[in-house]
């Protein structure tokens, strides 16, 4: 019993950071009705900013944040500038396919740049865990739950209560009546780029620090942790990604505690299938309409 | 107001639009009717700016629309009432109208105008904070002409908005549209409900098959005639 | 011919039926990241067939064939009622399982005292059925091409066939399709068994070709190269997928000096390719624009041959 509670808080703190990657990835989504396959990537190229920035510089976790967030912002607007933007309204998969063959762009610069498998990160707490009764909680994982939680409802905030988070939503609503109403839908997508690339980055420093390492990897890694929580948490959904994200996590840890690491991926697999196949609108998510996204 | 010259719309290789001409005069109903599929939408799409036509002229008050944006249309008071409403269905009434005036930052006469159309809209004010998705298709309707009103157009186009809609709404929509006009509003409707729109028109068109082949006032043309053509189109003679 | 283009031409043999897989899918109007499952699944009852149970190799590609079909079939049905992107991450999710699944897979046989069979993540090693039968690297390239020659005439033919315009009704207009008559739901389901098994005789190739398959290869990577063979060849032929392969192995192996940049090169010209041309290079209005001068060329052809010949009788 005292495992599973313990498993369920570290899962929620794991999973705050997959919410928030979840977010970036369903504010994309949102707005764009493509999947971004070179999400994850970009944010890996942000990591491997801070990592420089680390290893040569010696920066604080700030200024490394910092770099992280940046470097995820330029590859998310290179990624929209050339995968998305010029594509025409039913390229689809086009899209997809290309974010994918810059996916793999960016996994092979990273590596040409930094060769090594591994890039140390900053951590975010060097103090011994606390503990709350037979509860261990790592202060590492506390900082990236809290920081997760303000960023999440700071976008919640930026969507309900600024001008442009209800042009988001309004293109969201509907592309051609966003149009309509005035709203100039190629910034506003390609600020939502830069905006939902931030989110990432800001995800990929608390993952990158608790972990304290970097790979290309990371990449692919933060891709489908993102997919899954969105999908779970139903997809275009701003809350759903965050409990998308912290049900992930919880599911994730008490596998891996109980069955180890590859049923640990396993279980994370099945758990979406089945909502798929169950459900696929996910938990908060709209019901899927017939013919969504528009085929090729 | 609005003077619309040659203009020709492609779908790939199909010509939607083959050469439209017509004027809607300031302060005037004009109807354009005819059947599915003769271009009446595509028409609007053009002039809305989410359509490139390959020729012809858009002119509003003497400035050409054809190249611009979509945003910049409306800018310069062009408002769209678009053919399914489309709402934005998980947005409250009220944010659906506040994205209406998206363009403009006057928040004072926003909020004035936000109390005028629950004014003109009663069945509007009964739900500012329901979900647009979750309203009747006429109050969706009402809810659409609201919001393209917001951005305070110099001419409203409205695309079939008796579509769907039960008769006593669409009286409802088409009283409204009177009171509109009244109170200065230019408006260019499409529609299919040959009925109702020659009721309100000042002057209307027939399109067929992407052509402008009538234009007059009601009563030019015996209703019958002009309800048969606008749903079915007018039979072809030999050759 | 040397042993490195063998080698090289026998990968872009092996690799097209998965990237066949994917389009076939893609003329139904389905995205699948996922067919990689069932070049795994094809890969795996073949291999065993052959170093476990002594079969003969035709017998082995046949199973391997059955085995991947039947889980196409299985997998197709409670996915139908998905479309679009839910379609497309439901065969992530399960491509991903089944890779999984094969990292847990141990099934070993001792074999003249030694153990062979799959070992969860180390692998299957020692599918050694054409070194122990004495067939050559050319000889094996052969039949990879004669089974991918009967396969793209399969395809071509079912082009043609109306179960192949069904096929592209369907991804046009799915509700248009079913108001015409058509079993949709049945169809989408033969076409995914169709794709699976065409994966899976891949998938048998490839296992006995590198003699050596290990979960890690059947990953999304692969999955989604597949898909991406389709849309970068074209998808108004079957001969787009191949074209994609021939492209990408093509050029990956001689652009050799450019090694460390390859995927940075690849990866930018994909994307501009895709803004031009979003169905690929052969893409349905080339290939009807080919299809088109063909006729003219034909029908010259004929005009030409029935000319009276002068004066003869």
């Amino acid at each position: 019993m005292i495992d599973l509670v313990q498993n369920t808080l570290d899962g929620v703190m794991i999973g705050s950071s997959y919410g928030l990657l979840a977010l970036g990835f369903t504010l994309i989504f949102g707005v764009m009705r493509r999947l971004d396959l070179a999400y994850g990537p970009s944010i890996m190229i942000g990591g491997y900013f801070g990592t420089v920035l680390y290893l040569y510089y010696g920066a604080g976790p700030l200024a490394v944040a910092s770099a992280v967030v940046l470097g995820a912002v330029i590859a998310g607007i290179y990624v929209e500038r050339l995968c998305f933007a010029p594509m025409k309204a039913g390229a689809a998969i086009a899209s997809m396919v290309s974010s994918f063959a810059i996916w793999m762009q960016l996994e092979q610069a990273a590596i040409l740049v930094l060769p090594r498998h591994t890039y140390p990160f900053p951590p975010l707490a060097t103090v011994a865990p606390l503990e709350f009764g037979p509860f261990l909680v790592r202060v590492d994982h506390l900082i990236m739950l809290v920081c997760a939680l303000a960023l999440a409802a700071a976008v919640h905030l930026a969507l309900y209560h600024t001008r442009f988070g209800l042009a988001l939503r309004a293109i969201i609503g509907s592309p051609v009546a966003a149009h309509l109403v005035g709203i100039n839908v190629r910034t506003a997508v390609l600020l939502t780029f830069a905006g939902a690339s931030a989110v990432g980055g800001a995800a990929g420093f608390l993952v990158l620090a608790v972990d304290q390492q970097v790979t290309p990897m990371f990449g692919m890694w933060a891709t489908l942790k993102g997919l899954i929580a969105m999908m779970i948490g139903g997809l275009g959904s701003v809350p759903g990604a965050v409990v998308g994200g912290l049900l992930l996590g919880i599911v994730e840890v008490n596998s891996q505690w109980y069955f180890g690491p590859q049923i640990r991926d396993l279980v994370a697999y099945v758990v979406l299938f089945a909502f798929l196949v169950v459900r696929p609108r996910g938990l908060l998510g709209r019901a899927p309409e017939p013919a969504m996204p528009p085929k090729a | 107001m609005l003077d619309i010259s040659d203009l020709v719309t492609a779908y790939g290789k199909i010509d939607a639009l083959k050469g439209v001409s017509l004027q809607v005069e300031t302060g005037k109903i004009t109807c354009l009717l005819g059947p599915n599929g003769a271009g009446k939408t595509t028409l609007m799409m053009t002039i809305a700016g989410l359509l490139h036509p390959r020729r012809g002229s858009i002119r509003l008050a003497g400035t050409e629309l054809v190249g611009l944006s979509p945003a910049r249309i409306v800018a310069h008071g062009i408002a769209l009432v678009p053919e399914n409403r489309l709402v934005f269905p998980q947005m409250s009434v009220r944010e659906n109208l506040l994205a209406g005036a998206y363009q403009r930052n006057d928040k004072v006469s926003i909020d004035a105008d936000l109390k005028r159309m629950y004014a003109l809209f009663p069945r509007l004010n009964e739900r500012t904070e329901q979900l647009a998705g979750t309203l009747s298709g006429g109050e969706q309707q009402m809810l659409a002409v609201a919001r393209a009103l917001m951005s305070r157009p110099r001419v409203l186009l409205m695309d079939e908005p008796s579509l769907g809609l039960a008769p006593l709404v669409v009286t409802e929509i088409f009283n409204i549209v009177r009171d509109l006009n009244r109170d200065g509003t230019t408006i260019f409707l499409v529609e299919q409900n040959a009925h109702m729109a020659l009721q309100v028109a000042h002057r209307f068109l027939l399109m067929e098959q992407g052509r402008i082949t009538f234009r007059g006032m009601p009563g030019q043309l015996a209703e019958d005639e002009v309800v048969q053509r606008a749903y079915l189109g007018t039979r072809r003679a030999a050759g | 011919m040397d042993d490195y283009l063998i080698g090289v031409l026998s990968n872009i043999g092996v690799i097209s039926f998965v990237a066949l897989s994917a389009y076939l899918l893609l003329l139904t109007g389905e995205i699948s990241f996922g067919q990689q499952a069932f070049f795994a699944i094809g890969a795996y009852a073949a291999g065993i067939a052959t170093a476990l149970w002594g079969w003969s190799l035709a017998a082995a590609l046949v199973w391997g064939a059955a085995v991947s079909g039947a889980a196409a079939l299985l997998v197709g049905v409670p996915t139908l009622r998905l479309h679009g992107l839910y379609f497309a991450i439901a065969t992530l999710a399960f491509a991903e399982m089944v890779r999984i699944l094969f990292e847990l897979f141990r099934y070993q046989i001792s074999i003249d005292g030694e153990l062979i069979g799959p070992n969860g993540t180390d692998g299957f090693r020692n599918i050694r059925y054409i070194f122990d039968h004495n067939i050559d690297a050319f000889q094996f390239l052969l039949l990879i091409y004669s089974l991918l020659a009967a396969a793209m005439l399969g395809l071509l033919l079912l082009e043609r066939s109306r179960l192949g315009v069904i096929f592209r009704m369907i991804g046009q207009d799915e509700t248009l399709a079913e108001l015409q008559g058509i079993p949709v739901a049945r169809r989408k389901v033969l076409a995914a068994g169709i794709a699976g098994t065409l994966a899976g005789i891949g998938g048998g190739l490839y296992a006995h070709l590198t003699t050596y398959v290990e979960p890690r290869i059947f990953d999304i990577m692969l999955g989604v190269h597949s898909l991406a063979y389709g849309l970068i060849g074209g998808l108004g032929t079957a001969f787009g997928p191949l074209l994609g392969v021939l492209i990408d192995i093509g050029l990956l192996e001689s652009i050799r000096a450019l090694a460390g940049y390859r995927m940075i090169i690849f990866g930018g010209l994909v994307a501009l390719l895709l803004i031009v041309r979003p169905r690929g290079l052969l893409d349905e209005m080339v290939v009807h624009k080919i299809g088109r001068g063909w006729r003219r060329v034909s029908l010259w052809a004929r005009r030409s041959s029935l000319k009276p010949r002068g004066n003869s009788a």
